[in-house]
């Protein structure tokens, strides 16, 4: 009797729920881009889950890095009424996910929340624009702001505009309930791109595509039904799970990549099969504080990059993954980029073929030396003034094992030219207050990457005093050596206000000479992209011999596009070609264009 | 008769509760904060490296955030504000999931913490004690030798390297296991057969790796004072009026658990809070990775909602025990009698 009616239990609940899962071949696995649990599906909080940017919420026009283009998304075209004013055409088959069209006013509405709130889409949008107005139903207007003019961010701030749903959040608002609301319910989900969530708990975040998303005719579905990201607790276990198949996708730091085919043959790539294997991210920094006694000689900060082993410490430490930086700090590794370097200047002042600084320890202490800082009886230099090299300290984040080893390598060579520096590694959030508040001594640390307003970026972010705060209240904006120089100042603003492309450009290379002059900090290595896919269900990944998407780790806010290359293994399908730009019979329109078009409007 | 001794006893010992307690929530405000760095870094820090975004972006969530949070607050004034709304049960709004509430992050994991742990500590807790009394029992035999040297091997590797071995061994070598996770990676947790076998396979090796290196302890100690009791007088007396060993063996057995009780009271209290190596090396959900989270990013709202919950855990197994002891031991009842 007792057998029968456990028998009975089990059965109805067998039949009451039946096992809910996502078919494996349809679903794209992906590790490295969360690490603990999801928090909201709301661009209106300092941090939503991974995904609501990458594939919930489209822009206009998305940038892509690798063909200096941008593609129509919600957009179909653009159009300058003068060299201030912009209008986009809204796409008539734009759509919400409940149907609703997507309209000029969800572009007005999304901005001036986000200047309301203080956080959002676009947020500081209102520096650099006048204002953004619905025309009519399908066309928005953007005016630039002549002071600052900055034709870069008036372009990125417009043609990447995201909308978002007016009807949605005006409800909200309307309650007060913007910032806490979390979006977490699938049904309730009002998107534009081509993914909402399908499931979410602490495990794992689940999204499935809308099969019948707005798009589909203009540009397909993307390859995967389902993406799928499990939250793993450490590098370690999304390291195995990536080796053992369980992950497709991966934007994860793998010591050895290469093993995983060479020696383990195993079906995972990267974007190149040789070195480096990774695209370049951005550029690490040794940062040194222009405050501290010292290190507020330019001298010395020079002295500093001719003793980096950048080859020697690149290999050991970063397995090869990224190499040296051009001190103009200017990404030469994408082609775009390299007319706005002054390869004259730099050969003329590093002495090397490709203007970068060379590994020099000698040169180091003849400098020190011709400077009149002389070796103390404790091997540590002290300049005429009385000033004392040293001790610094040299730190990253405790667990950060390539830039910590890095550190050690870069400590150990101060040394030996006088420089008495010494590693200290405390935890991120004690790393990171030092860094902001300008109380460091050295550090590396990021800085920023490739993109559409590239080097102007990286030169406002390291160099732009405006940025920057006195020593002791916090900055996350850029500036941390806290080097202050009005000329550059000035220059940035005229690079960023002109059309002419010689003006621009001769401001750069006006810059790169102030660089080489005070080497406010050091430009020393590009960090990599991290990017790995396995081919075991999912193929078409994008790669070297694949150039079909330049930003394609899944972390990466611009990754969506990645999606629409790939296609399951055993019904691979055609790479699309509308990604390519006009001339090549795509859709996407080259920044050169659109400058053109600018200028043409005046 | 006695029950008013008890009551009395009992009340005084909530009281005292009630006020450790305080101190306690107190200092779980306290050092957080003493923890140099700043909470919303972590978050800033994502704004600037992985968005890239723009500075004046940058510029305006800095200022948001501030004012959010009230970190800039006097230090006073959050304290008021943590202890008034943890009165009324609000453990407040994490910093680094914001606007997740802090309740909300834990309760969806500490099923997954008690469902390990919970079973994990009292099946180590019996057997230990179980294989301890053995040893003791039939001391200088060839069980008691084989016992106290496994028991001692064990109880010394810590259980993250057993669980690296387990890993190793029956998931990467073998392949008789899954390597990680709660369950099967595409299942949506559900009531239904499937699920419950496809969790009792991930739940294998975790749970084995924390039995095995728990049960050491508890066999090594239980085996102690068997042995203990057994020397002393009041078994020495039974046994030279005569008494079967195995009564004897069974006074002492009983005499000897009461302290077993308090160290499984005080584990079973600890519980909550997860088991954070085990998590990581499983990638098992748990409180321990969310409060290790929440301690390198300086999440104090979550830290101390992790906290309070863990205290009042502890507080509840003590009030258990004593309780318990009460009840089990009549010294302690009516020595409150004075």
């Amino acid at each position: 009797m007792k057998r029968l009616f456990v028998f009975l239990i089990v059965a109805l609940t067998i039949s009451l729920f039946a096992q809910a899962s996502v078919p494996r071949e349809e679903t794209v696995y992906v590790a490295g881009a969360l690490w603990g649990p999801a928090t909201t599906w709301n661009l209106y909080a300092p941090q939503a889950t991974w995904g609501t940017d990458q594939f919930m919420y489209i822009p206009a026009f998305q940038y892509d890095l690798g063909r200096d283009a941008w593609i129509p998304l919600i957009a179909e075209k653009y159009e300058f009424l003068d060299d201030k004013t912009l209008r986009i055409y809204i796409r008539p088959e734009a759509k919400w996910s409940d149907g609703v069209p997507i309209t000029a006013e969800d572009f007005v509405y999304a901005l001036e929340l986000s200047k309301k709130l203080g956080i959002g889409p676009g947020v500081g949008w209102d520096s650099y624009i006048e204002y953004v107005k619905a025309v009519d139903e399908k066309v928005v207007e953007f005016k630039a702001k002549t002071k600052p003019l900055n034709y870069f961010q008036f372009l990125s701030h417009s043609l990447g505009a995201q909308p978002m749903p007016k009807h949605v959040y005006s409800k909200l608002e309307a309650e007060g309930k913007i910032k806490d609301w979390i979006n977490d319910n699938p049904d309730e989900q009002v998107v534009s791109g081509p993914y909402k969530l399908y499931h979410s708990d602490p495990n794992i975040i689940i999204y499935q595509r809308i099969d019948d998303w707005w798009g589909k005719d203009i540009f397909g579905l993307p390859g995967p039904k389902f993406i799928a990201h499990v939250i793993y607790k450490d590098n370690a276990s999304a390291n195995l799970a990536l080796e053992r198949g369980d992950v497709d996708w991966a934007g994860l730091f793998i010591p050895s990549v290469w093993e995983m085919w060479e020696k383990k043959h195993l079906p995972v790539g990267t974007w190149y099969k040789e070195k480096p294997y990774f695209l370049p991210d951005g550029v690490g920094f040794v940062y040194l504080n222009n405050t501290k006694p010292g290190l507020s000689d330019p001298v010395v900060r020079k002295a500093i990059a001719y003793a980096i082993p950048y080859k020697e410490m690149l290999a050991k430490a970063y397995f090869g993954y990224g190499s040296q930086a051009h001190p103009s700090m200017v990404i030469d590794l994408f082609k775009p980029n390299k007319q706005y370097i002054d390869y004259d200047l730099a050969k003329k002042t590093w002495g090397t073929s490709d203007g970068r600084v060379p590994y020099d320890l000698e040169k180091a202490k003849q400098i020190l030396e011709e400077a009149g800082y002389k070796l103390g009886k404790d091997g540590i230099r002290v300049g005429s003034d009385g000033t004392k090299l040293g001790p610094y300290t040299i730190s990253v984040p405790y667990g950060w094992t390539d830039w910590m080893m890095m550190c050690q390598m870069i400590a150990k060579n101060l040394k030996s030219i006088g420089i008495e520096v010494n590693t200290e590694f405390p935890d991120f959030s004690v790393w990171s207050d030092r860094m902001t508040k300008g109380t460091f001594d050295i550090i590396i640390s990021w800085s920023v990457g490739p993109s559409f307003d590239h080097p102007f970026n990286i030169y406002r972010f390291v160099l732009d005093k405006r940025l920057s705060k006195p020593v002791g209240e916090v900055t996350w904006a850029g500036d941390w050596e806290r080097y202050f120089n009005d000329e550059v100042v000035k220059l940035l603003d005229s690079a960023v206000s002109t059309l002419d492309p010689k003006v621009r450009k001769n401001a750069y290379f006006k810059i790169q000479e102030i660089i080489y002059r005070d080497m406010p900090s050091i430009p020393a290595f590009y960090t990599a992209h991290w990017y790995e896919y396995s081919t075991k269900y999912w193929v078409n990944w994008p790669n070297e011999d694949n150039p079909f998407w330049f930003r394609p780790s899944p972390w990466h806010a611009d990754t969506l596009m990645t999606l629409f290359a790939i296609s399951p293994k055993d019904n691979p399908k055609p790479i699309p070609t509308w990604i390519e730009t006009v001339e090549k019979g795509g859709i996407s329109i080259p920044t050169a264009k659109i400058f053109e078009d600018l200028q043409a409007a005046k | 008769m006695t029950f008013k001794p008890m009551l009395k006893f009992l009340l005084r010992r909530f009281v005292f509760l009630l006020v450790t307690y305080i101190v306690a929530t107190t200092i779980v405000f306290i050092l957080p904060r003493i923890i140099p760095g700043n909470p919303l870094a972590q978050m800033l820090s994502n704004l600037s490296r992985v968005a890239q975004a723009n500075p004046e972006a940058i510029r305006a969530a800095e200022k948001t955030l501030m004012e959010e949070f009230g970190v800039d607050k006097p230090i006073l004034v959050q304290y008021g504000q943590f202890i008034l709304k943890a009165l009324k049960g609000d453990l407040g709004t994490s910093i680094s999931y914001y606007p997740r509430k802090v309740i909300d992050l834990i309760v969806p994991v500490i099923p997954w913490t008690l469902v390990l742990l919970l079973p994990a500590t009292l099946v180590a807790w019996i057997l230990g004690n179980t294989l301890g009394a053995m040893a003791a029992y039939r001391r200088n035999t060839w069980i008691d030798k084989g016992v106290l040297t496994a028991a001692l091997i064990v109880s010394q590797i810590p259980y993250y390297w057993l669980g690296m071995i387990f890993i190793f061994l029956f998931g990467v070598k073998l392949g008789w296991l899954p390597v990680q996770g709660a369950y099967s990676q595409g299942t949506i947790p559900s009531f239904s057969w499937e699920f419950f076998v496809d969790a009792l396979k991930h739940y294998i090796m975790p749970f084995a790796s924390i039995v095995l290196s728990a049960m050491g302890g508890w066999a090594i100690g239980m085996r102690v004072m068997v042995i203990n009791e057994l020397g002393s007088d009041y078994a020495l007396f039974s046994e030279y009026l005569g008494m079967k060993d195995k009564r004897i063996f069974k006074y002492a057995f009983r005499n000897s658990l009461l302290p077993q009780i308090t160290g499984l009271a005080l584990n079973l209290g600890t519980v909550l809070g997860g088991s954070l190596i085990t998590e990581i090396v499983f990638n098992y959900p748990g409180t321990g990775y969310l409060l290790f989270k929440a301690l390198t990013t300086l999440d104090y709202p979550m830290i101390q909602g992790i906290f309070v919950i863990l205290i009042a855990s502890v507080y509840l197994a003590n009030f258990l025990v004593d309780f318990l002891y009460a009840w089990i031991d009549p010294r302690i009842r009516l020595g409150q009698e004075e």
